[in-house]
């Protein structure tokens, strides 16, 4: 019984830590855009599709796959973030919406029309089971969470110490003030989502081998799933994007087990209802951002 | 003022759309020379594995039969409709096929949920929908006498495939302790609630049950509590696309080669196998057909379709290659394309497929064999065809 509770524990953290780095990307996007990025996903998508193709068609190892996809989706999200995501910085709300949403649509329409709509057999990864304190866990979902905390220590150093960490830190506070002092907020902008899209490339690359199958839909799942993490997180805040997507991941889990697999989806949604009554900010305050 | 104006224009409006509609279904439809044949079936989305095989079939039928000279003269022309697996989606695919193309026959859909919306829109225009791959035995309780008389149905149900399963691992496997992790759609549902039907006869019990939703990827949790459960099998019933990843994950929590999987979500495709080898072995399966099954229609069949497309055929596209041929032979019997003549003709047919003689019953359910395999070695294993006949609820 308290064994179960601890390994399905387990599970929702290795769930929270692909969350939490999907979530983070696009927080950080909301920090400093004021925009919610409903592409998030097709990110996500992107960079799956990048390793896929790399492994299926070049017959290269994991480890290669990994790069190429975050690379092919870092390059894509330079090409979108020029001709979109830098408009949008002081734009109206729902500019930034409608413009995402578009691009959500362009980029999986165009991965079908590329590809195909059929799920696609993702073989690389490292499957095998191991044993680690009595419970088993595939090699793979240790390599995300070990990934999950690197990415997060990382880019607390780069926010707190480096020169474009503070540049973010300060156009998600105050573009104006920014702009005043000689800050390229477009500049900034443009690499911080750029920062969140290869991130998103980043979570798909190394879900991929656990979730197996691959195709062009399987974005808008994330993104649905990420909009109440980062919600919950309050927008923009990073720590606290980290917590809720811990906190979903376990919850998931938990629900999945004791309630019912068809109930999982629900969760995210029914706590993000929840927070936004008692506290309408989020858990966490979107005015500690970063 | 203003409100009473745009309420006597919104009942003009809905009028003159019910006359445009009423006179297209007059007098529309025009003679091309074709036998125009709808497809529905999910062309994007999660199960679009299953269109792009449905198509292929039906193509490769309709281009045999147009080079034997088509049917009564005539060419048949298979028209492609997208249902994304979705019944809203299928409905108006349907609709679109009806109203603009013109089609009198179609063949649709993969997905039970998709098949019970299309029921009453084909009714409605007296367009002949042949059901070619959906087995939720609520489509022929409906057909028939049941009411729809427009949907025929040549595929198996699921109520012959629950009690067909269940026996099989009953008495073969000596399983009566069971854990449920099916799709959780009219299909995966209604194949759980006949597997229940029957359970008793077999002294057997499920444990634990579980429905997860397309396109779900996290099946762990489930998989290990199903582990700690007791049970001996896993009744799913679902698709293909996710049959490898709980393949994976059943390796992951340590269950592979310990919990076989009994039901139906395609065991026995290559590309499942090859996923989680481990974990496949020992699967139980019946299908309405596979490709290694042993008749010299079937067998032309599969070497054909290789020659045309390069890979293996799976069961949708059997079915399709198989119902096209079926309808072909209904309006030659028929010797009209007559949509009346064409339905009676289907409904006195004895057709002759590559798993056996195809009649349809009073429901206009097809009365056809399962066949029933079991992977052994990473291969699947013929074990037997069975048919039962199906007892429709008074």
């Amino acid at each position: 019984m308290f064994y179960t509770v601890i390994e399905q524990v387990v599970n929702g953290i290795v769930s929270g830590s692909v969350y939490a780095i999907v979530a983070v990307g696009m927080t950080m996007i909301f920090g400093v855009l004021r925009a919610i990025n409903f592409a998030h996903g097709e990110y996500y998508m992107l960079g799956t599709f990048g390793a896929w193709f790399a492994i299926d068609y070049f017959d290269l190892p994991y480890p290669v796959a990994i790069v190429i996809g975050v690379v092919a989706t870092a390059l894509i999200a330079v090409v979108v973030g020029n001709l979109v995501m830098q408009r949008i910085v002081g734009a109206p709300a729902e500019a930034g919406v409608l413009a995402t949403l578009g691009v959500a649509l362009i980029l999986q329409n165009t991965v079908i029309l590329v590809f195909g709509g059929s799920y696609k057999f993702f073989s690389g990864g490292y499957i095998e089971p191991v044993t680690l304190f009595g419970f088993t866990l595939a090699e793979q979902r240790i390599l995300i969470i070990i990934v999950g905390l690197i990415v997060f220590v990382g880019l607390e150093l780069m926010v707190t110490y480096s020169r474009m960490g503070k540049a973010m830190r300060a156009v998600s506070q105050n573009i104006e003030c920014c702009a005043v002092v000689g800050i390229d907020v477009r500049h900034i902008a443009l690499w911080t989502f750029i920062l969140g899209a290869g991130l998103a490339g980043l979570s798909g690359v190394l879900t991929a081998p656990v979730n197996v199958s691959v195709y062009g839909g399987m974005g808008e799942l994330i993104t649905f799933k990420t909009l109440p993490i980062i919600i919950m997180g309050g927008l923009g805040n990073v720590r606290g994007t980290f917590v809720a997507a811990m906190i979903l991941g376990i919850a998931e889990s938990l629900v999945a087990t004791y309630v019912g697999l068809q109930f999982r989806d629900t969760v995210g949604f029914a706590t993000l209802m929840l927070v936004l009554m008692w506290r309408p900010h989020g858990l966490f305050s979107a005015q500690a951002r970063f | 003022m203003t409100i009473e104006l745009s309420r006597r224009g919104f009942c003009i409006g809905t009028a003159l759309i019910g006359l445009q509609s009423a006179s297209s279904i007059a007098f529309a439809r025009t003679e091309d020379g074709t036998v125009k044949l709808g497809l529905v079936a999910p062309m994007s989305g999660p199960n679009a594995r299953y269109g792009a095989f449905s198509l292929r079939g039906a193509e490769m039928a309709a281009k045999e039969i147009n080079a034997a000279g088509g049917v009564g003269g005539r060419k048949i022309n298979v028209m492609p409709a997208d249902s994304q697996g979705t019944p809203v989606e299928g409905v108006s695919a349907t609709r679109r096929l009806i109203d603009q193309n013109q089609v009198d026959y179609i063949i649709g859909d993969v997905s039970s949920s998709v098949t019970l919306a299309m029921q009453p829109v084909v009714e409605d225009a007296g367009v002949l929908l042949l059901n070619a791959a959906s087995s939720n035995p609520m489509i022929t309780y409906k057909a028939g006498v049941g009411g729809f008389k427009w949907t025929f149905r040549n595929y198996p149900t699921d109520e012959n495939r629950a009690l067909i399963v269940l026996q099989y691992a009953a008495e073969k496997k000596g399983f009566t302790k069971y854990a449920v992790l099916s799709v959780d759609t009219d299909y995966g549902r209604a194949a759980i609630a006949f597997t229940k039907k029957y359970l008793p006869r077999f002294n057997s019990q499920i444990l634990t049950e579980d429905y997860y939703k397309e396109g779900e990827v996290d099946f762990r949790s489930v998989l290990s509590k199903i582990r700690d459960s007791g049970a001996q099998a896993i009744i799913m019933y679902g698709n293909a696309d996710s049959t490898p990843i709980v393949g994976r994950q059943m390796i992951e929590v340590g269950i592979a080669g310990k919990i076989p999987l009994i039901g139906n979500a395609e065991f026995n495709t290559a590309s499942s196998i090859k996923a989680a080898p481990k974990a496949l072995e020992g699967a139980i399966e019946a299908a309405a057909w596979l490709p290694a099954y042993d008749s010299p229609k079937s067998k032309a069949f599969v070497e054909k379709f290789i020659a045309e497309y390069g890979e293996a055929p799976n069961n949708h596209a059997y079915v399709h290659w198989e119902t096209v041929h079926l309808l072909a032979k209904a309006i030659e019997q028929a010797q009209s394309i007559d949509r009346e003549k064409v339905r009676a003709a289907l409904s006195a047919i004895h057709y002759d497929s590559a798993v056996g003689e195809v009649t349809f019953d009073d429901h206009n359910q097809a009365r056809l064999p399962m066949i029933l395999l079991e992977i052994e070695h990473g291969k699947p294993a013929i074990k037997g065809a069975y048919s039962a006949e199906i007892d429709y609820p008074k």
